[in-house]
């Protein structure tokens, strides 16, 4: 079976939370199935935080970022596989 | 000594003291209305501040060394001792000790430099109150300069008028608050000072002001003209209030129907340094008569 | 009309902005970067301080409901129109139905949208500008939110024509790594010399706590003269008697992280001020993004009035070029 990987890219600069607030659990974690449109994480910049959506659904296969990481504008985030 | 500073290409710095002084602030306040009057080209914004004061000018229509040049003159020149101050004696409530900036300085005890205590209770102990009662007691008494405005648009930074030994002097927080309700009364250096809108802020919180100092929508008569309320050499006097009086003021204000006792009042820098308690006497007297 | 189908990240409306109430504590808000909504409004043929959308490292989806034309300038934040590819910094004719919409952002932190014109927001206190702390100016005094709708005005303009651009070497660059220009002085004297030469040699870096309010920086630790402080100061050595904050001044609260305040800065408090940014140089402030690099460069007043020189004889040259 043919699988094809989407990158997840940071549109904006900032930093990388994976959890919604710190005492939350995590979005998702690598491995799991994700929807189109499944919030994975959050990027804080100007004192607001960005919700980065999933692309398209598929597995989780890898974060390519730290969890409170800072990141650039167009910096992969994660790589969703599609099935 | 002054110290005559650049802020880059568009602004003049001038430090008339290190300290904050009465004397320094009429300085500032003779300095900068010669200098309205003189109604140069080029002159963009003209701000008073506490012991110090600023201008923001465009560089093509006069040089800053020029500029610099004519402001150490006017130092020389201006006899502030002497000049008049059109001002206002303006009644303020505050609402001391009250639930909302109780909620908010408890939520931030770990900003604050003793956690245990309120900023109430602290206040007046470094300052050698028996209690926080004996505290708004001081800070009611005596009434305040309004010695320069900013921050954010209309917040009042307001001086004690009384002698230095009796001035009230608290720390600001240790890290700031990312959150301050709209109209706390705060206190921080020598300076009490009321938010007008909702925001971050590093000084002690005391109160709540029951009337605005800012108006958005303009429907109280004090905001017809303006947004923002203080003016720079208004005096002040927080009178404490109870939770009535509050509630009370609070609906007049959103019925549009509010209106500050105001008192217009001219006087003179020496009048207030030559005897602070007897002017502040007579500012009552006259306020409340 | 312009329909808000996304709104971008922060998007606002501002012109040149709010001069002439910094004394009741009013910042000036207005485009952070001034060369380029000045360009972008030239070159639909607007005065140069029509209003425009200041667009924040996202783009917004817009739709036009009348032809006109736009340009857009500033950071590279690619846009399209219709999905297809379309170019910065020169004259654009969009027709009513047309979609704008943008890329990831490539450099810079900031694009400017200037329509024929201009926005038709109601003018407070003489701008149009957006100031969203405390609610007034641009849009009901915030960010445009999905929905929203756009009115353009009839602002002097001059009849051009699409396709107009400016010479390539007009166009500024925008890289990760920048060079500020400062002029040291307001209390930069509570600095001990050596934080003074560490302020000037260190690479600061921008953290994400950077907005139209101020951006804060990370990178060393700065020493005060010591002294006993001052009354009404406040007992931190990093306190001053409260005063003035010219735009562009550089503060340090606490000695570490300096703050640079920008066009909607707090217009005084008691934090130590240490140095200015130069007029011309907040606008290439206003292209640095968060995690990127700063140095602070320190010239002389005459030095900055060059500067200033220059970025005019630019606008001129633009002038002339489109007129």
């Amino acid at each position: 079976m043919m699988s094809n990987s989407i990158k997840v890219m940071a549109p904006i600069p900032g930093v990388f939370y994976r959890r919604p607030s710190p005492d939350e659990d995590v979005y998702v974690n690598e491995g799991d199935e994700v929807k189109e449109g499944d919030i994975i994480g959050l990027v804080e910049v100007m004192k607001s935080f960005h919700e980065l959506k999933a692309e398209a659904s598929g597995v989780i296969d890898a974060f390519k970022v730290e969890d409170e990481g800072m990141l650039e504008a167009g910096q992969e985030i994660a790589v969703i596989n599609q099935k | 000594m002054t110290r005559y500073e650049y802020g880059g290409d568009e602004f003049i710095f001038v430090e008339l003291s290190e300290e904050m002084t009465l004397q320094a602030n009429f300085k500032a306040k003779a300095i900068t209305e010669e200098l309205r009057k003189r109604d140069l080209t080029g002159i963009v914004d003209i701000c008073p501040g506490n012991a110090s004061y600023m201008i923001r000018f465009m560089p093509e229509d006069i040089h800053p060394d020029e500029l610099i040049e004519l402001l150490k003159q006017l130092e020389e020149e201006v006899s502030w001792k002497e000049m008049t101050i059109q001002s206002r004696i303006v009644d303020v409530p505050i609402f001391f000790d009250d639930p909302w900036t109780h909620e908010v300085l408890m939520r931030f005890r770990d900003n604050h430099q003793d956690p245990e205590s309120t900023d109430l209770d602290y206040a007046a102990r470094i300052n050698g109150y028996d209690s926080k009662e004996e505290l708004i007691k001081a800070m009611t008494d005596a009434p305040y300069l309004v010695s320069m405005i900013g921050f954010v648009p209309g917040l009042p930074w307001c001086y004690q008028m009384v002698p230095q030994d009796r001035q009230i002097e608290v720390p600001k927080y240790v890290r700031p608050r990312t959150f301050t309700p709209e109209r706390a009364f705060g206190f921080g250096g020598a300076f009490a000072v009321i938010y007008p809108v909702e925001g971050a802020g590093g000084y002690q919180l005391f109160g709540t002001a029951a009337a605005p100092i800012f108006e958005n929508e303009q429907k109280n008569k004090d905001f017809k003209d303006e947004i923002t309320f203080p003016r720079q050499g208004d005096i002040f006097r927080y009178r404490s209030i109870t939770r009535e009086e509050y509630d009370e003021i609070r609906e007049k204000v959103e019925a549009g129907q509010f209106e500050y006792l105001i008192k217009d009042f001219s006087y003179k820098p020496q009048d207030v340094l030559e005897d602070p308690d007897a002017f502040s006497e007579d500012v009552i007297r006259r306020l409340y008569k | 009309m312009i329909k808000v189908i996304q709104p971008g990240l922060q998007t606002t409306v501002q012109d040149l902005g709010r001069i002439g109430h910094y004394e009741v504590g009013m910042p000036p808000s207005g485009a952070m970067d001034t060369y380029a909504l000045k360009v972008s409004n030239l070159l639909v043929g607007n005065d140069e301080d029509a209003a425009g959308l200041e667009i924040t490292y996202m783009g917004p989806k817009l739709k036009f409901e009348a032809d006109t034309l736009i340009a857009i300038t500033g950071g590279e934040i690619p846009p399209k129109i219709n999905d297809e590819p379309a170019g910065m910094w020169e004259t654009l004719s969009v027709k009513a139905g047309d979609v704008l919409s943008f890329d990831f952002v490539k450099s810079g932190a900031r694009a400017y949208l200037a329509v024929q014109g201009g926005i038709d927001v109601p003018e407070i206190m003489g701008s149009r500008s957006t100031y969203t702390l405390i609610g007034i100016g641009g849009l009901e005094g915030r960010a445009l939110k999905e929905d929203d709708e756009l009115k353009i005005a009839s602002d002097k303009n001059v009849n051009v024509k699409a396709g107009r651009k400016i010479d390539e070497d007009l166009i500024p660059k925008y890289s990760k790594e920048h060079d500020i220009r400062v002029v040291m002085g307001l209390c930069s004297y509570r600095l001990t010399e050596e934080s003074k030469d560490e302020f000037l040699s260190t690479e600061w870096q921008v953290t994400p706590d950077a907005n139209r309010v101020g951006y804060r920086f990370k990178g060393a630790k700065m020493d005060f003269v010591e002294r006993e402080q001052p009354f009404g100061a406040g007992s931190d050595p990093s306190n001053v008697t409260d005063q003035g904050y010219p735009i562009g001044s550089i503060q340090i609260p606490g000695g570490i992280e300096p703050i640079a305040l920008l066009n909607d800065a707090v217009t005084g408090g008691g934090y130590v001020t240490v140095a200015t940014i130069i007029s011309t140089d907040l606008d290439r402030m206003a292209q640095v993004k968060s995690g990127e690099k700063v140095k602070f460069v320190a010239v002389d007043i005459e030095e900055s009035l060059k500067a200033r020189k220059e970025m005019k004889d630019k606008l001129d040259e633009i002038r002339k070029q489109l007129a």
